[in-house]
């Protein structure tokens, strides 16, 4: 179910909805009621340049000073120091971030190729390790707009390990972007790695009417299809898929290694001033149900969407925002404007297109994703 | 020909450029059908589909015409073409006229990116359906070994555009003075025994330091009206070829030819290159007398059509039949 939530404020969307988290404000107060209008009721309401991992974090004080009863857990990621971005977390996966660490004795040296969008991401990967090395491809077009590529040095990747870091942020870099992908795999590479941050098409897999086309499907066939290089096959990881039933939408011939961005966030609210008093909202089941193992030693708020004649409400379904940091964790917004008035708006950078335009812009922050891949790479 | 065997009812898709095309396709038999599909787009640009009447195509023969005129287009239709045979369809075929990046199907050097060959393995990727493996009708692939680029879940069908031209040169009032030129020799192998009633040139395309040549290697083009015959003008991706056309216009003339015309099945002119054809800017030498196109690249035939020299020779019917296979 996509999380087609609107956060433009009411005036923006004409469509049904209604604001049942309304949150008094006093004059003196600082911040600003946070109403959490519901999405149109179609699918069909995405932002164009699709954000990934939004977590708001919306000021909600009421003001009797009232403190919900904080049980701090024995969980050893709430004592690790939060300089460090590569810090273990509660997530099973990340164990292998223990070799990014320690020297570069284990580590397996890979040769990073990227897309254009994504070079800024391959560069910020490639400093996190010395056993990572950049290589270029020669992206070029025909005059018919078909791709006309060349992979320098091929001869040079011969028994290494090799990744492709990609983004498919609109269908029209996609071929040229798979011819790459399906042509590094027979270099004879000891293996091939295949990193896409960010899986579009995620919510478009089911098909409710026959007759539907889900998009998902089409793509995990075209990513199915990668020749199988030396070393096996190849490895696809992707973080926060919409779906976790995606995982099987693929052929034998890829290993998902599905990866989360929520450490990056547990990390960044640790470092807050309040981060005691954060509470985690989740937008629908759906969201809860694929986050709330990771963020489990937080006091959680479940919300539910509903329908009322024509209006879409968003209802609190479990859990008590008074006087709690909230802060809504989701695989990703579809929606028009970002709400004003929202302290924090973390994104990683698993779309390189949007984090270009919100740069710099608050309440947007950056949370990248470059340590946690160079510790996948090494898998 | 009318085949009494194999007369199969087939359901026609098609995406959006096709739309022309294939309606002319079902004008030509009862037996097919159009059916329609609902292309919308999400915000961020990827496709929202919908087959309409999916329960209806169980049991049928279904088809869909497609055409990847540019990157952006593949991604929406290859949803439907990897749907489609899995709505408990009887059988399935892709037809698209015009294979793009057929030209660019060989590692010349390590590193070198066949595009040719992701294409072929987006195509051979296609669900089987009850009907057994996809067919696949392309008409006059680049090269004849792209054959070999699919996987055994796709049957390619080559078909060709020549006999529409053949007919075209049989209703010319100087049917009689006619002569195929053959840009060179790759285009010779592909085409001379499709036109081996007609007498023949095959030219060879030289360097000299620098300078790019067109010359004769055999036939006489004295006194004839030639038809240069070949896939498509661009082969390299560059306008270079449109000139190359162009020069062997004039060498043709040269060596004293009264009319030259060409023929390309794939009208793929990149940048709309097609307009140098359409102006008289040759001020010594005339224009091509005929240029013929089909509607394989249904863009560009919109854009051409009607506007001498061009002449736009359809598809429709070879198509018709072709679904009969």
């Amino acid at each position: 179910m996509a999380a087609t939530r609107s956060f433009s404020s009411p005036c923006k969307s004409p469509s049904g909805f209604a604001h049942l988290l309304k949150y008094p404000t006093l004059p003196s107060s600082s911040s600003s009621s946070t109403s959490l209008p519901l999405p149109k009721p179609s699918a069909v309401n995405a932002l164009k340049k699709k954000t990934n991992n939004h977590q708001v974090r919306s000021e909600i004080r009421s003001y009797d000073n009232h403190h919900q009863n904080w049980t701090i857990e024995a969980d050893p990621l709430r004592f690790i120091p939060t300089s460090s971005l590569a810090s273990p977390s509660s997530v099973p996966m990340a164990t292998s971030s223990s070799a990014l660490e320690s020297s570069v004795k284990n580590a397996k040296k890979v040769c990073l190729f990227y897309c254009a969008e994504t070079k800024a991401l391959a560069e910020g990967i490639a400093a996190h390790s010395d056993a990572i090395e950049l290589r270029t491809i020669t992206w070029r077009k025909f005059d018919d707009g078909f791709p006309n590529i060349f992979i320098p040095n091929a001869q040079g990747i011969r028994g290494q390990h090799v990744a492709f870091l990609a983004s498919f942020n609109s269908p029209a870099v996609i071929f040229e972007q798979l011819s790459v992908i399906y042509a590094l795999p027979k270099l004879f590479i000891s293996s091939f790695t295949l990193v896409l941050p960010f899986f579009p098409t995620g919510t478009s897999e089911r098909m409710e009417d026959e007759g539907d086309v889900a998009t998902a499907f089409t793509l995990a066939r075209a990513l199915s299809n990668i020749p199988i290089p030396r070393g096996g096959p190849t490895s696809l990881v992707t973080f926060d898929i919409h779906a976790l039933q995606e995982r099987f939408y693929f052929g034998d011939n890829i290993l998902p290694c599905f990866e989360s961005g929520i450490p990056l966030l547990k990390n960044r609210l640790q470092q807050l001033p309040d981060s005691d008093n954060v509470s985690i909202a989740f937008p629908d089941d759906g969201a809860w149900k694929r986050f709330h193992k990771q963020l489990h030693h937080f006091p959680m708020i479940v919300c539910a969407k509903v329908r009322e004649g024509d209006q879409r409400i968003v209802r609190i379904k479990e859990g008590d925002p008074s006087g709690r940091h909230v802060v809504i964790v989701d695989d990703l917004v579809q929606s028009g404007h970002p709400e004003n008035g929202l302290s924090y708006f973390w994104i990683t950078d698993s779309c390189p297109s949007t984090v270009q335009a919100v740069k710099h812009k608050a309440p947007f922050e950056v949370l990248s994703l470059a340590a946690s891949i160079a510790a996948t790479l090494q898998i | 020909m009318d085949k009494s065997q194999n007369k199969k009812h087939v359901v026609l898709f098609y995406c959006a450029e096709c739309e022309d095309l294939a309606r002319k396709v079902a004008s030509q038999s009862d037996l097919i059908t159009l059916q329609t599909i609902k292309w919308r787009n999400f915000d961020d640009g990827f496709p929202n589909i919908f087959i309409n009447n999916a329960q209806d195509l169980r049991g049928q023969h279904v088809a869909f015409l497609a055409s990847f005129s540019s990157q952006g287009v593949i991604f929406e239709q290859l949803s439907v073409i990897y749907a489609l045979p899995r709505l408990f369809v009887a059988s399935f075929t892709v037809v698209l006229p015009f294979f793009p990046t057929g030209s660019f199907e060989r590692m010349e050097e390590e590193g070198d990116v066949a595009t040719a060959f992701t294409m072929a393995r987006m195509l051979s990727n296609i669900p089987i359906s009850r009907g057994g493996p996809t067919s696949l009708v392309i008409y006059d692939i680049h090269a004849l070994q792209e054959r070999f680029y699919f996987g055994d879940h796709v049957l390619p069908l080559f078909e060709t555009g020549i006999p529409l031209l053949k007919q075209r040169l049989h209703q010319l009032p100087d049917s009689d003075k006619i002569v195929v030129a053959f840009p060179d020799d790759g285009a010779w192998k592909r085409f001379h025994k499709q036109l081996d009633h007609f007498p023949a040139v095959v030219c060879n395309k030289v360097r000299e330091g620098n300078k790019r040549i067109v010359r004769l290697k055999e036939g006489n083009p004295a006194g004839c009206h030639v038809v240069i015959v070949d896939d498509l003008v661009q082969s390299g991706g560059t306008l270079i070829e449109c000139q190359d056309l162009s020069i062997l216009k004039k060498v043709l003339a040269a060596n004293g030819a009264s009319k030259v015309s060409a023929y390309v099945t794939h009208g793929v002119f990149p940048m709309q290159s097609w307009e140098r054809f359409t102006h008289k800017d040759e001020v010594s030498e005339k224009a091509f007398t005929y240029f013929w196109i089909t509607d394989s690249c249904p863009l560009t035939a919109k854009a051409i059509a009607n506007r001498a020299p061009f002449e736009v020779l359809s598809l429709a019917g070879s198509i018709a039949e072709s679904l009969q296979t």
